[in-house]
């Protein structure tokens, strides 16, 4: 376990330790960017409010990941139902790759009110695309010969569909699920910033108070619900694939 | 960083919001007359125009007299040079349907949407209590879910948004955060102390060409607001000269431009309390009289 955390906390002290000494010796002011330090204390000192809402962030960002992973391998099902249906929809899931989320943000405020829902519809829109795009290549991927055979026993689109295109796009979706768990959380923190509540709202107050000491905390702490939701994914990923995929036999 | 010194040398003037009449004066400016080569930088919600002053990023930016003090405490040397509001222009603005009587009444139910990272906000607070209240953060001059939600309250400028909310056929009622007794320098043209100890020629024409601007402004908006417009096409014609027109009183009430150490005194003195900075500072060094 050690020797596999190692490798990645190397770099960690050895950036804090050049930002630390960088502030101390006056290279860099410490309102432009906190010494580690302070970003440390603020943490112990600020750990109720700072713990508070990385909960709530946590319950917006892992909401919206969950539908995203729902509805987006749904969607993807359906579009790779035929080639007509995809050309007719997969453009319009195009649409919430590109939807500036900070433009709509204050819609969202306005359709879903203040609070959570409007932290998970934000983290949805943004973590969805990834998801469809992932799966619907990974189904539209199957070996042929392999498709060819399920016909040849005269399986059923279902069955096919279950027990050959869909474990067969798994490494795809996984992919998928890892670039839209960042995601989510990024698009939880930018709904917060418009809805209220969560480590946006702690980040929008320290910086009216020029407290870049806490912005660093809470950004900080959006990382590591960053990294937790990532592991989540590389455990399912573990788990499912160890037996037979390339990616998880070491 | 390096400013070249003399008269040909590029001066950055970072504002903190899109250009619209509260900075009227800064556009009207004849700054060539003064030997002056400006670019007006325009911002948006959250630019840090008082860490871009003390990074040396911009050579002048636009703060709140509340951001000095803050910056100052944090060894951040900016200083004021030009108060151009003299009255705080920021305000809350419910429905008139709620018949609310005084600032305090906004806090007594609904919803109140402001930046709660603000002093005001915590002063609010601290007197009325937030407990009946929902807070929201301040939607930055969208006023969309005002006009959708009768128990609604905002933050706003006293000049811009209850404007806005009229237009669109709301009955609308202002109340100043000055009424709390809060009432900081706004639109603040703040410099370096580094910019002031090296280039005090530069400081003194950028006043100078700047009060001027606002003279000019307030005698005759209409050609500056037709330059700020085209480049802010999203807010119309009518609505810069409204704005003009309503905010003079708040940047004339005293000498444009000026400062007075009990005003900046009286400011710390409210920041000191709310734990915002940890001591008196000596006020005479936040800020520099033109």
């Amino acid at each position: 376990m050690f020797k596999k955390v190692l490798p990645a906390l190397i770099p960690f002290v050895a950036v804090t330790l050049v930002i630390e000494t960088l502030v101390r010796f006056g290279l860099v002011k410490a309102y432009l960017l906190p010494p580690p330090s302070a970003v440390f204390l603020v943490i112990v000192h600020d750990w109720r409010e700072l713990l508070s809402a990385l909960g709530k962030t946590s319950a917006g960002a892992l909401t919206g990941f969950i539908l995203s992973t729902v509805f987006g391998i749904s969607i993807a099902v359906f579009l790779s139902s035929s080639r007509a249906i995809q050309r007719a929809f997969f453009p319009y899931a195009v649409f919430f790759q590109t939807v500036p989320i900070v433009a709509i943000a204050p819609l969202l405020v306005i359709w879903f009110g203040y609070g959570l829902q409007t932290v998970i519809a934000s983290a949805f829109i943004v973590s969805i695309f990834p998801v469809i795009a992932n799966t619907l290549n990974g189904i539209l991927s199957t070996d042929p010969a392999l498709r060819d055979l399920f016909q040849l026993y005269g399986a059923s689109t279902w069955v096919t569909l279950f027990k050959l295109r869909f474990p067969a796009a798994l490494p795809q979706i996984l992919t998928g699920l890892r670039v839209s768990a960042g995601l989510a959380v990024i698009g939880a923190i930018v709904g917060e910033f418009i809805g209220g509540q969560g480590l946006g709202s702690v980040v929008d107050i320290a910086r009216t108070q020029q407290r870049t000491d806490k912005v660093f905390a809470a950004v900080l702490l959006a990382s590591v619900l960053g990294l937790g939701l990532f592991g989540l994914i590389n455990l399912i990923s573990a788990l499912t694939l160890r037996h037979w995929h390339s990616s998880e036999r070491s | 960083m390096l400013v070249s010194c003399g008269k040909t040398s590029k001066i950055r003037l970072a504002l903190n919001w899109k250009p619209d009449p509260e900075f009227g004066g800064f556009y009207a400016a004849d700054y060539k007359k003064h030997g002056l080569d400006v670019d007006i930088l325009p911002g948006g919600a959250g630019t840090p125009t008082v860490q871009m002053v003390g990074a040396g990023s911009t050579e002048f930016g636009i703060v709140s007299g509340d951001e000095i003090l803050l910056a100052r405490s944090k060894g951040n040397d900016v200083v004021a040079v030009f108060a151009s509001f003299q009255q705080n222009p920021v305000a809350i603005m419910a429905h008139a349907s709620r018949n609310l009587a005084s600032i305090g009444d906004v806090v007594k139910d609904g919803t109140l949407a402001i930046q709660s990272g603000l002093p005001y906000a915590r002063i609010l607070k601290q007197k009325y209590g937030f407990d009946r209240v929902k807070i929201v953060p301040s939607p930055a001059g969208d006023i969309g879910p005002f006009l959708s939600d009768e128990k609604f309250a905002q933050q706003c400028f006293l000049t811009a948004e209850p404007l806005a909310a009229r237009r669109k056929g709301a009955k609308v009622k202002v109340f100043p955060v000055a009424d709390l007794g809060y009432n900081p320098y706004a639109q603040v043209m703040a410099t370096s102390g580094d910019t002031l100890r090296k280039q005090p020629e530069i400081v003194k024409a950028m006043g100078a060409a700047v009060q001027e601007g606002w003279r000019a402004y307030l005698d005759n908006p209409l050609p500056t607001n037709e330059r700020m417009h085209a480049l802010n096409p999203s807010m119309d014609m009518d609505t810069f000269n409204e704005i003009a027109e309503a905010q003079k009183p708040l940047i004339e009430a005293a000498k444009l431009g000026s400062m007075t150490k009990e005003r900046w005194e009286a400011l710390a003195q409210q920041l000191k309390e709310l734990g915002d900075i940890p001591q008196m500072p000596p006020v005479e060094e936040c800020y520099r009289a033109i």
